[in-house]
This record gives structure tokens, C-alpha cells and sequence, in this order.
């Protein structure tokens, strides 16, 4: 028996809110007739149809370990996303996946782990935050930067707020232009980690953001000594069929959507389209 | 060896098309050799070397619908129905409803699975796709065979990589009958990239035209099957000699227009060489070149709503177009012209060799003949897989 991977399969939204200006996040539960999601990893994305309308890939932001229900957060910026925005509670989207190769977990313990991202980019690295979170004391000190373009657009700050009184966890939040109420740093999130600095040894670090967001930090963290192996970057690219087939989300010979989407830095760099 | 004299081919064809459907190249009444379903009458036509289209639309249909769907009428006065009536309405239709959605326009929609795939039945090999019966691919010539061999590799789900439904339940039914080219053309380089005008890579049973009639050698089970048809008989010493003779006289004329060895390692060593954006300058990205390519397998999938019914479909998409790579949030992987040619010929002979062990081109040429600005694949081989000291020299930079 071989299932068709290109059907999606019914889901139900349990739960809409609002997250940042313009960005929702839904919970979803597993497809009908399912007591649970697959088992995914940080990093690995799912194929959401609205029917009628389209499909549109976007990764899991909730961590693994609540299998019954998963987090998909999601900006208004096209067709799909815009129809996804105007649905509720109780109405029926299409899944498939989860699909990708999601963050390196198993080359994580004990080594110190460095966050840094921009924008609705913290959507996948909150995952993994969430899954390290879980297991904290496999890991050294977590340090996560965050960026948006102004304060309306900050994504998860429950969760930040949660992050920053967890032990031996450092949040610094940072945004281009600040509004009147804004007391924290003002900046881009790179130039703030380059302003701050960070020790390299014994880290890895994660990033994800826009694309002119991620190669700026790549360059900034590569000058502060982090091998190109242990710098951990998840991609944007248009990816349609999500299991390896359509062509469209190539990088070099690399397909994002089952190579990827997280690469190491060294990856990218051998795969000379990636960065 | 076999031999089936030349007044017993239509007799082949009409007990093959007995069991399956036979496509076959024909010319049509404005003059364009294409595979058509053959029917008793039907000349084949195998004086033109290639048809203009590789047979790969057998088995990859340009266009592909998967779901359907159908709004529930928005208005009772114009038709009154609840989601039941609809889906006991779609079900006698022969569609099966896989799902209720919401309140998309504040219309209730229902989705019916019309792919014919009945993935929900979820039984790939009682699949009943259109065109999915037993079928004959006659007169195809060894590099549109090879075709089908490097698609296979990419929705066979090679590696352990997901398998496509729809793609193998046609592949799986279809036989390849070749006939080995007699006049390669000028534009023929299937010898450079590892074929040969009498390969029977991915072919089942293999003919040759010689005076008289055609050679016949089975590749497979399936080849062998179709030489039990009654009008074969054993081959004569001098037909075996005229096929063999017939193959080295083909071989012959193909030329081979750049050496594979180094191609790959070259065109990772010339990645950011300015030559690129020479070769790529006349390019109007018309993808002609991948729609005519027997290996392009290249598909965008969409969803399209007209009055109230719609569908998902895919359709063969083409890696010039710069909406290729558009992604929502406006970046644009691949903007630039020169990297989205580069990125054509990269695939061909570095991407997907690299992944699958062979090479995605089969030097039938047609991107060459059809090419309505004449960009030719060899010429960028042959500049761009070259190593980079011995690349000709550039015109004047500005």
C-alpha cells in the first residue's frame, strides 16, 4: 500500500490568535481519523492547503511533545496566507507532512547555544528553543537574540518573557524602529549581536530571519569565529510539491524541501547557490 | 535475433493494440510528427528522426488535476442543497469527498477527490488515472527511452525518497518499443553524455530498420513477451549483419561535441565565471527547451476556481521563468537570468548527477532545433565544463 503524498488531508483549527501586527498563529489538530501528528523535529514544516484557494508551506513553531496538536505561525502576505488569516476555530484546513530534515539535535548536547532571529523567523527556532527548553540540562547557557522591524511586529513575547526568567537563559530583543513605549535596544538584531559579541567556542548557533537578515548574521558570526559547521540556518524558498519532486526550491543540488530547510553554513557554502 | 519483415508492422501494431494502447509517431494533416494513439490505418512515421515532443507526456501529463472542488450553491432560490445533497450528488459523479472546508467567501465548499487517483482508497496500484491501461510507446528512439530513466530516478522515489502516485501507476503499465536512429542528426550528441543511437537504456524491446524489414532484440520480459507475436521469425545471418552494420554506421555519424570527464568538477570551478551572463545574454526565457526536453520533469502545482468548481493540478513548469523562484515574500532566489541558465545546465550535469549517479540530459537535441534563438546546449557544455584556464578568451569586459 503506497498513500498518495500529494492529497492533503483534513485538519481542524482548534485555536487562532493573534501573535504580531498582521501575523496569527493556529493550532491544528491532527489530521481526522488520526489520534496524533507524526513525530517531527524543530525545523520541519508542513504543506497547508485552504481549499479552494492554495497551498503553502510553513514550519511547525510549536516544540514536539504535544502530539495531538501543533502551532503554525503565519504572516498575511499572500493568497493563502491572507484566506488561512480569515479562517476560525473548528474550520477544516488541508495538511501534509510534516516534511524536511529539521535542526541537527543530536549534535547539540552540552555545547552553548546561541539564537538569533528576525522577525516571524523565530517561528522555527521557537521550536527548537521550546524542545531544549524541555531537556535543559543537556545543553550549556542559551542565549537568543531577537529582532522585528518595530515593536507591533514582535512575535511570541509571552514566550520571551518566559525564556528570559528560565535559568541560564539570556534575551536581549531588539527593534529597527521603536515606538514611544520601546526601553530596549534599537537596531537590527546582527548589528546589536555584533555590538554585544559573543564567545564562539563550544557554540552553535541558530539563524533565521529574512533572507538579507541571515546572511549578514552568517558573515558577522563567521568573524567572530564560529565554524562554518557549527552556524545553523533554516531557508526561504518556494517550495510547492514539499517532497523533493517539483524543482522549485533548489540550491545548487540541494532540494530545501527534503535536503533542507536547516543547513549548516558549511552546507551552504558548498552548495555555492545558498547564500 | 528476431526479425519482423517490414509488411508485418502494421500487423504488430494491431496485436498490440489489442492488450493496450499503442502510441506511435505520426504526422499530422499540418505536417508535425507527433506520438499519436494508433489505430488501424494510422502510418507510422519513422523517416523523421525525433518526433517534436519526446513521448514523456505518456507518462507525465502537462496538466494533472488532482482534487477538485465545488462550492455548495451560496443561494437557495437558485439551487437549495445541504453538504449530504452535495456529496451524495458528487459521489454519484464518481467523485469521492475528502473533505468539508470552511467558510472560504463565506460559501461552504466541498472537495471531491476527481485525480481518479483515489488516494484515500490509498491503493497505488488500483489506481485508474486516465490513461493508466497497459500501454505501447512504438517508435520512440533510445535518448527519449533514456528520458523516461532519469525521470524514473526522481519520482521512483530513489534513495528511499517519496514515491509519485501518479507518475508510476503510467510508468509502470508502459512499454518502450524503440527503434534504433538510422540518419542521426546534426544536432544528435547522445554519444557525449553516455548513450548511443541503438541504446536500450529503459527500452524493452529494440528494432532496427534494415532492408527489408527490422531486427528485433528484447531488452526485458516485457520485450521478450512482444516477439511472441506470430509475424517475427528468426533472423538471417546477413539481417544480424545488417543491424550490426546499421549501428556502427550510427554511431559513426554522431558526433561527440565535448568530453563528459571534468564536466562536473568544471562547472563547480566556472559557479561565478562572467561567461555565464555571455552565454545566457540572447536567452528570452521561453522554456521552450524544457518543455520539448525528454528529462525535464520540472512541475508547478496550482489551484483554479471558475463558477463555483475548481481544481488542484499540476503542470510541467520551466526553471527560465523568473516566477520559478518568486517566493510571497517578494525575495527571488534566482532573478537574474544568467543564474537561472546556469542553474538549467547545472542541473543537468551536476545537481542531479551528483544525487542520482547519472546524467539528466540524453543528447536528443531538441532544445537545440527548437531553441528560437539558438542557444545551444553543447556550446555551454563545452564552455562551461571546460576547465577554467583553457575557457576561450572573454570579449572585452565594459
Amino acid at each position: 500500500m503506497v498513500t498518495n503524498v500529494y492529497l492533503p488531508r483534513p485538519s481542524r483549527i482548534v485555536s487562532v490568535r493573534e501573535e504580531a501586527q498582521g501575523i496569527k498563529t493556529f493550532t491544528v489538530r491532527a489530521p481526522e481519523g488520526e489520534p496524533s501528528w507524526p513525530r517531527f523535529a524543530p525545523g520541519q514544516f508542513l504543506e497547508v492547503t485552504v481549499f479552494g484557494v492554495g497551498e503553502a508551506p510553513f514550519s511547525i513553531t510549536s516544540a514536539p511533545g504535544s502530539p495531538g496538536e501543533l502551532e503554525l505561525t503565519v504572516a498575511a502576505v499572500g493568497e493563502v496566507t491572507e484566506e488561512l488569516h480569515a479562517l476560525a476555530a473548528g474550520d477544516v484546513i488541508g495538511v501534509r507532512g510534516p516534511y524536511g530534515r529539521g535542526f541537527p539535535i543530536g549534535d547539540m548536547k552540552g555545547r552553548r547555544l546561541l539564537f538569533v532571529a528576525g522577525g516571524i523567523g523565530l517561528a522555527p527556532l521557537r521550536s527548537l528553543i521550546g524542545h531544549v527548553i524541555s531537556e535543559r540540562d543537556d545543553y550549556g547557557e542559551i542565549s537568543i537574540y531577537y529582532g522585528a522591524r518595530n515593536p507591533s511586529l514582535l512575535c511570541f513575547c509571552e514566550d520571551l518573557t518566559a525564556w528570559e526568567s528560565a535559568p541560564h537563559i539570556q534575551v536581549r530583543v531588539t527593534v529597527d524602529s521603536p515606538d514611544a513605549a520601546w526601553q530596549g535596544p534599537v537596531g537590527t538584531v546582527t548589528s546589536l549581536l555584533a555590538k554585544e559579541g559573543y564567545e564562539a567556542g563550544g557554540a552553535t548557533a541558530f539563524v533565521c530571519g529574512p533572507p538579507v537578515m541571515i546572511r549578514h548574521t552568517l558573515r558577522v558570526l563567521l568573524e567572530m569565529g564560529f565554524a562554518p559547521k557549527d552556524v545553523i540556518t533554516t531557508l526561504e524558498r518556494r517550495m510547492e510539491c514539499g517532497v523533493g519532486k517539483c524543482g522549485h526550491c533548489t540550491v545548487g543540488k540541494a532540494r530545501v524541501c527534503v535536503d533542507g530547510p536547516v543547513f549548516s553554513c558549511a552546507e551552504l557554502l558548498d552548495l555555492k547557490e545558498g547564500l | 535475433m528476431r526479425f519482423l519483415p517490414e509488411g508485418e508492422l502494421a500487423g504488430l501494431l494491431a496485436a498490440l493494440s489489442q492488450e493496450a494502447e499503442v502510441w506511435a509517431p505520426a504526422r499530422r494533416p499540418n505536417g508535425v510528427v507527433e506520438f499519436q494513439k494508433w489505430e488501424p490505418g494510422t502510418a507510422v512515421e519513422l523517416a523523421v528522426l525525433l518526433a517534436r515532443q519526446a513521448p514523456k507526456e505518456m507518462v507525465f501529463p502537462q496538466t494533472e488535476t488532482y482534487l477538485g472542488y465545488r462550492y455548495l450553491m451560496a443561494c437557495p432560490a437558485v439551487r437549495p442543497e445541504t453538504p449530504e445533497e452535495a456529496k451524495l450528488e458528487l459521489e454519484g459523479e464518481g467523485g469521492e469527498v475528502v473533505a468539508v472546508s470552511p467558510s472560504v467567501s463565506h460559501q461552504l465548499l466541498v472537495v471531491e477527490d476527481v485525480g481518479g487517483s483515489s488516494p484515500t482508497r490509498a491503493d497505488v496500484a488500483g489506481v485508474e488515472l486516465p490513461g493508466t491501461g497497459a500501454r505501447v510507446i512504438f517508435g520512440l528512439r533510445p535518448c527519449d527511452a533514456r528520458g523516461f530513466a532519469q525521470m524514473d530516478n526522481v519520482f521512483g522515489g530513489y534513495g528511499g525518497f517519496y514515491f509519485d502516485p501518479y507518475y508510476n501507476a503510467r510508468r509502470e503499465v508502459t512499454t518502450l518499443v524503440a527503434v534504433a536512429c538510422a540518419n542521426p542528426r546534426s544536432t544528435c550528441f547522445c554519444r557525449a553524455v553516455g548513450g548511443s543511437p541503438s541504446g536500450t537504456e529503459a527500452v524493452d524491446l529494440l528494432l532496427t530498420e534494415v532492408d527489408g524489414g527490422f531486427g528485433a532484440e528484447a531488452v526485458s520480459e516485457r520485450g521478450q513477451r512482444i516477439l511472441d507475436y506470430a509475424g517475427f521469425r528468426e533472423a538471417r545471418a546477413e539481417e544480424e549483419q545488417a543491424v550490426a552494420a546499421a549501428h556502427a554506421r550510427a554511431e559513426e555519424a554522431v558526433e561527440a561535441p565535448f568530453e563528459l570527464e571534468g564536466v562536473r568538477e568544471n562547472l563547480r570551478a566556472n559557479f561565478e565565471d562572467a561567461r555565464w551572463h555571455d552565454l545566457a545574454l540572447r536567452c528570452i526565457s521561453c522554456g521552450t527547451c524544457t518543455y520539448v526536453c525528454p528529462s525535464c520533469y520540472c512541475f508547478n502545482i496550482n489551484d483554479e476556481m471558475v463558477e463555483g468548481r475548481g481544481e488542484r493540478f499540476r503542470c510541467w513548469d520551466n526553471c527560465f521563468n523568473p516566477g520559478y523562484t518568486l517566493e510571497t515574500s517578494g525575495h527571488n532566489p534566482r532573478d537574474a537570468k544568467a543564474a537561472r541558465f546556469r542553474n538549467r545546465f547545472s542541473h543537468k550535469f551536476w545537481y542531479y548527477p551528483e544525487k542520482y549517479d547519472s546524467l539528466l540530459c540524453s543528447g536528443c537535441g531538441r532544445c537545440i532545433m527548437h531553441c528560437p534563438t539558438r542557444i545551444d546546449i553543447r556550446e555551454v557544455i563545452r564552455t562551461m565544463g571546460a576547465p577554467a584556464a583553457e575557457l576561450p578568451a572573454r570579449a572585452e569586459e565594459e
